[in-house]
């Protein structure tokens, strides 16, 4: 995918103020991302942001966030780093797998699985 | 964790979880395929920008310093449960790229390694680097069409695989195949675990 003509990207990145890495502390991919409640000063946001603020009423997964504003990951991860400085949102810490997948969630998964 | 339900109509999550699974092996042995098999969205494909200090020591005769890259990045999705969904990572197939292994590896339930039977030394790489991070795997052995199916017995030697490794004959352009593939490896996933694996 290298020698490609990068215009979109670059044009993307105008979003980000050039930006290919968030601000803060690193998350995850599948970190989950949750909007703050209360009352926010949304007028200076742009609609991408605003956007994911809209799409993470519903907690919701970085990855996921990227696929509905129809974005690079990267981008959006910068996105998310500046509403999490400003407070609008909340992005949970990076957990080892032991601590997040007990036996319960593995035969939900399982059970999930085979139902397909 | 408690978030506050601060519209009508919002219910009170206490956990969401999102559970990484990877996609390995060589370019071209059906990672792309099998996401989009099984995922209930269409596979998003991104192609990100990195930097050049994200790709680190790299061969850009040529090229300016302060030069960037792109690279291919596909991810699907199979919902659990409201709050509980699987994310399917189709890892770049460059060996350079390996940072973002690191990146998509931490946390993963495991991963598949995907093996043409006609190139099996394309999934060398990938084995190694989830063997080395105590990673579970599985290796599915993608049966292409008019391709020789190969003993499970062959590979695991070719691989120079344990015993204990499963490995799938499978086709990643069906449902069903791909669906075992995953059960498989979650329920070696939950094994290992269970033995004190890391």
């Amino acid at each position: 995918m290298t020698g490609q003509d990068p215009g979109p990207l670059i044009r993307l990145y105008g979003l980000t103020g050039g930006r290919a890495r968030p601000q803060g502390d690193s998350f995850d991919l599948v970190a989950i991302v949750t909007t703050v409640g209360g009352p926010h000063t949304l007028a200076d946001l742009i609609p991408e942001y605003r956007a994911v603020l809209s799409v993470c009423r519903r907690p919701t997964p970085v990855a996921d966030v990227a696929a509905h504003l129809r974005l690079p990951l990267n981008v959006t991860r910068v996105i998310l780093g500046d509403l999490r400085r400003e407070g609008f949102v909340t992005i949970e810490r990076p957990r080892p797998v032991a601590q997040t997948i007990d036996e319960h969630i593995y035969r939900e998964v399982l059970d999930g699985l085979r139902s397909l | 964790m408690d978030y506050a339900a601060y519209e009508p109509g919002a219910t009170a999550v206490t956990s969401a979880l999102a559970i990484k699974i990877l996609i390995a092996g060589g370019f071209g042995v059906g990672k792309t395929t099998m996401v989009g098999t099984i995922s209930e969205i269409r596979p998003l494909h991104t192609e990100e920008l990195l930097s050049e200090r994200g790709v680190g020591v790299d061969d850009v005769s040529g090229v300016e310093a302060k030069s960037t890259t792109t690279v291919a990045l596909d991810f699907g999705r199979i919902t659990i449960r409201e709050g509980l969904w699987l994310y399917l990572f189709g890892t770049p197939g460059q060996d350079r790229f390996w940072f973002m292994w690191d990146e998509l590896a931490l946390g993963a339930l495991g991963a598949v390694v995907l093996a043409d039977t006609r190139r099996l030394q394309d999934s060398f790489p990938a084995v190694d680097y989830f063997e080395q991070r105590g990673i579970p795997f599985v290796v599915g052995v993608n049966c292409f069409d008019g391709a020789r199916r190969h003993d499970p017995a062959k590979v695991r030697r070719a691989l120079g695989l344990t015993a204990l490794i499963p490995i799938v004959l499978c086709d990643v352009r069906d449902r069903a195949s791909v669906r075992d593939v995953l059960t498989t490896l979650v329920t070696y996933a939950v094994e290992g675990a269970g033995h004190g694996m890391p």
